[in-house]
C-alpha cells in the first residue's frame, strides 16, 4: 500500500553513539541519517559490528546502560487512539513512557532467534495476547480470539491447539512464524526485522520472507530488515542502505544498488554473494576485516580494505555524493577530480548477466 | 587436487542407520538407510534442511554415535561396532572434524596454542617441544592466523578468526578426511566467502577429502564435486554438483533449490519459492529404490515416481 502524499514515519538525523567500555570508548555509530515512509521496506545491510542492530536498537529505546548518545534525534511518527499524528523524539523519552506507548503497539521487533526470544514456560497463546491485553486495554477473551486469528495469518495448521503449546514443542519455522504474529498483534505501524531468517534454513527462510511481504502488503505497514544477506534483500527491500563501520555508505533503491553499485564496498559485498551460475571455483572476499572503532580511522574507514582507495581516502572522510535522486554514495571516487575508477569486470559482467535473466 | 574417482574410496557408508530411542514407544529415525561414499581428493556436500540427519551422519561416521545399523568402512576398515586398538589409533588421527560454533567447541580455558596442539600432544607426533610449535606456527599461517596469536583465548578473537582455529585444529593432524559440519553457518557472509576459499586452497594443496555439511546450496554447489540430498533421514538424491543443478529431479531438491535466495531484485520480487510438504506430496521414503538418471545422478522413489518427475 503506498500512501499518494509520502508520509514519514521515521527520520533519523545525525545519530552519533559512543559505548563506554573496559577496553576504552568505542564510536559505534558515527552520524546515521536514516529515512522511512509509511508502507515502504529498507535494509540495513553490513557486516557484524557495523552498527546497523545498534541503530534499530536505539530507535526501539532498547539501548544498553553503558551507550552515550552523542547527538542526533529519531523522529517517530505513529497514529494514536484518536487518529491523530503524533510525532516524538525517541531519544528524549524515558524508556518507561517508550515502553508503555512506543514498543510493541506502534514498533514492533521481530529477533533473529526465536528461540531466545521466547519465553519457554508460557504457552504460545499466553505470549500472543500477553501485549494485546496490556497495550490494547482489552479482554482476555477478546484477546484469545484475536490471537487465534492471527496466529492463522501467519500460516499456522490448527491454531486454537498451539495456542496451549511451549516454544519448545514447534519446530524453528513455526516459532518465528509466532514470533511474527506477536510483532503483530496490536497492529504496529513500523515492524523491526532484526536478521529474522538466519537461524533459519533456505526452504523455511523463503516462506518467512513471504510471509512478511503478504502481511505487509494487507496491513499497510512499514518495514526495516537488518541483514547481511543480500539474497534476503533483493527479495523485499523497497530501499537499501549499506552500512559500514557506523556510517551509511551507500543509500539507494533496490535497482540502484544492486545493478548500479558505486561504493567500493557494495561492489565487494555483491561480489562475494555466491551465485548459481558464475563458474569460477574461487569465491571474491574482501581482504581484512572491519576497523575496530576503538581507534577511529581518520580517513575512510574503508581505505584500508578498498583496492581503489586514493591518497586522500586515508586523510578525510569522503561526504556523500548525489548519484542520482535516490542514489548516494560516500566514496571520494565519485569526485569529480577522482580518477576514473569502474566497477570489477566480472562483476559488471555479473550485473549485466543479471538484468538479462530479469527480462 | 582433483578427485581421484578411479582408486578405492576413502569412506564408504552402507545402509547407515542412527536411530535415538526417546521413550518405549517412540524412536526417532534420524538417519534411515544411507549410503554413499568419498573418493581420496573429493569434496562431497550433503544438503537437507535442519532435522534431515545431515550432521547425524557426520557424528555417527566420526563415531560421535553408536550407529544402529549398516557399515562405515573408511581407508578399507571398518569402522562400525568395536574398534582394534590400531583402526581407532587410525580414525582417531585421519578422520577430523571442524564444528559449526566456534565459541562451542573451542574451550574458553585454553590458549589456541594448546587446543591446537592437543591432538599432537595425545598421540605423541612430535619429537621435541621446539618442532611441536614449528608444527603449530605453520598450520596458524596457513589458515591465516598469525604466531603470535597461540597464547591468546578465544574470546579474542573474531568469529572468523575463531571458524580458523577450529580449522587448524582439524588439519594439523594431516588428515584423510575432514568432516565439515555447518562450518560456515555461523559467520557472515563476506567472511562465509575468506573461509571457504581457505578450506578449498588448502584441500587442493594437501588433496584431502572433505564431507561437507551445510544447508545453504549456494555455498556446497561452489565447494562441492559431488552433493548428496538428505530429507527426513533419507538419501533422496545425488549425483555430481553439475547434474543436481542442471537437472534436480526430485521434488525436495528442486524445491531446496528454488529456495536460495538470489542477489537479483528484478527477479527475486516476482519469484516463489516451490514449497515441498512431506506429509501433503504422498511420497513415501521407505518405498523405492535408487534410480540411475545420467552418469553418476541417481534418484530415490519407485518406478512410478520417477518415471513421473523425469517426464
Amino acid at each position: 500500500m503506498k500512501v499518494d502524499e509520502k508520509d514519514k514515519i521515521l527520520d533519523i538525523k545525525n545519530l552519533d553513539i559512543t559505548f563506554h567500555t573496559s577496553a576504552g570508548d568505542i564510536h559505534a555509530i558515527r552520524g546515521v541519517n536514516i529515512d522511512l515512509y509509511r508502507g515502504e521496506t529498507v535494509a540495513i545491510v553490513g557486516e557484524s559490528g557495523s552498527g546497523k542492530s545498534v541503530s534499530m536498537k536505539a530507535a526501539m529505546g532498547l539501548l544498553d546502560s553503558n551507550a552515550i548518545i552523542n547527538s542526533g534525534e529519531i523522529l517517530f511518527s505513529y497514529i494514536d487512539e484518536k487518529g491523530e499524528t503524533q510525532t516524538v523524539d525517541i531519544l528524549k523519552k524515558d524508556t518507561k513512557w517508550i515502553r508503555k506507548n512506543i514498543n510493541g503497539n506502534h514498533m514492533a521487533m521481530v529477533f533473529q532467534d526465536p528461540m531466545t526470544s521466547l519465553d519457554p514456560t508460557m504457552t504460545i497463546g499466553k505470549q500472543i495476547t500477553e501485549g494485546m491485553i496490556s497495550h490494547l486495554g482489552i479482554s482476555k477473551k477478546e484477546a484469545y480470539s484475536r490471537a487465534v486469528e492471527l496466529l492463522n495469518e501467519v500460516g499456522i495448521v490448527d491454531a486454537e491447539k498451539r495456542m496451549k503449546n511451549y516454544p519448545h514443542q514447534l519446530s524453528g519455522g513455526m516459532r518465528q512464524r509466532v514470533v511474527i504474529a506477536i510483532a503483530l498483534s496490536c497492529n504496529p505501524d513500523l515492524l523491526i526485522c532484526d536478521e529474522p531468517t538466519t537461524a533459519l534454513d533456505v526452504t523455511i527462510q523463503a516462506m518467512i520472507l513471504e510471509l512478511i511481504l503478504k502481511v505487509q502488503k494487507e496491513r499497510g505497514i512499514s518495514v526495516i530488515y537488518i541483514t547481511h544477506d543480500l539474497g534476503v534483500v533483493a527479495k523485499v527491500a523497497d530501499y537499501v542502505n549499506v552500512m559500514y563501520a557506523g556510517r551509511l555508505i551507500e543509500i539507494g533503491n533496490v535497482d540502484e544498488i544492486f545493478y548500479e553499485p558505486a561504493h567500493p564496498y557494495t561492489w565487494g559485498l555483491l561480489s562475494a554473494m555466491p551465485d548459481l551460475e558464475t563458474e569460477d571455483s574461487r569465491l571474491y572476499t574482501i581482504p581484512g576485516s572491519p576497523p575496530n572503532l576503538i581507534h577511529e580511522p581518520a580517513g575512510d574507514a574503508f581505505a584500508a580494505r578498498n583496492e581503489y582507495a586514493l591518497v586522500i581516502d586515508e586523510k578525510e572522510q569522503p561526504p556523500m555524493f548525489r548519484i542520482s535522486e535516490t542514489h548516494v554514495a560516500a566514496t571520494w571516487l565519485l569526485d569529480p577530480r577522482a580518477p576514473k575508477i569502474e566497477m570489477p569486470e566480472t562483476l559488471k559482467a555479473r550485473i549485466e548477466r543479471m538484468r538479462k535473466e530479469a527480462l | 587436487m582433483a578427485a581421484n574417482y578411479n582408486a578405492e574410496p576413502i569412506l564408504k557408508v552402507e545402509n547407515l542407520k542412527q536411530h535415538f530411542k526417546v521413550n518405549r514407544n517412540f524412536t526417532v529415525k534420524a538417519v534411515d538407510g544411507v549410503s554413499f561414499e568419498i573418493y581420496p581428493g573429493e569434496i562431497y556436500g550433503l544438503v537437507g534442511e535442519s532435522g534431515s540427519g545431515k550432521s547425524t551422519i557426520g557424528r555417527s561416521i566420526i563415531r560421535l554415535y553408536e550407529p544402529t545399523d549398516g557399515k562405515i568402512t573408511f581407508k578399507g576398515m571398518d569402522i562400525t561396532g568395536k574398534m582394534s586398538r590400531e583402526t581407532k589409533e587410525t580414525l582417531r588421527t585421519k578422520m577430523m572434524m571442524i564444528f559449526q560454533d566456534p565459541m562451542a567447541s573451542l574451550n574458553p580455558r585454553k590458549t589456541i596454542g594448546d587446543i591446537i596442539g592437543e591432538g599432537l600432544d595425545i598421540h605423541h607426533m612430535y619429537p621435541n617441544k621446539i618442532e611441536k610449535q614449528v608444527m603449530i606456527n605453520r598450520i596458524l599461517q596457513k589458515v591465516g592466523l598469525s604466531a603470535d596469536h597461540c597464547n591468546r583465548y578465544p574470546h579474542q578473537f573474531s568469529g572468523g578468526q575463531r571458524q580458523r582455529v577450529g580449522i587448524a585444529r582439524a588439519l594439523i593432524m594431516n588428515p584423510d578426511l575432514v568432516i565439515a559440519d555447518e562450518c560456515i553457518s555461523a559467520l557472515d557472509v563476506s567472511i562465509q566467502a575468506q573461509v571457504v576459499n581457505l578450506l578449498k586452497d588448502i584441500q587442493e594443496e594437501t588433496g584431502s577429502s572433505y564431507l561437507f555439511i551445510a544447508h545453504d546450496l549456494s555455498m556446497v554447489k561452489y565447494i562441492s564435486d559431488r552433493i548428496g540430498v538428505l530429507h527426513l533421514g533419507h538419501m533422496l538424491e545425488t549425483g555430481t554438483t553439475e547434474e543436481i543443478f542442471a537437472r534436480p529431479v526430485h521434488p525436495y531438491t528442486k524445491s531446496l533449490i528454488s529456495a536460495i535466495p538470489l542477489p537479483n531484485p528484478e527477479l527475486e520480487r516476482k519469484r516463489v519459492a516451490v514449497s515441498y510438504d512431506y506429509a501433503k506430496s504422498g511420497l513415501d521414503y521407505n518405498v523405492g529404490s535408487n534410480h540411475l538418471v545420467e552418469g553418476t545422478h541417481y534418484v530415490f522413489g519407485t518406478d512410478e515416481q520417477v518415471a513421473e518427475w523425469l517426464k
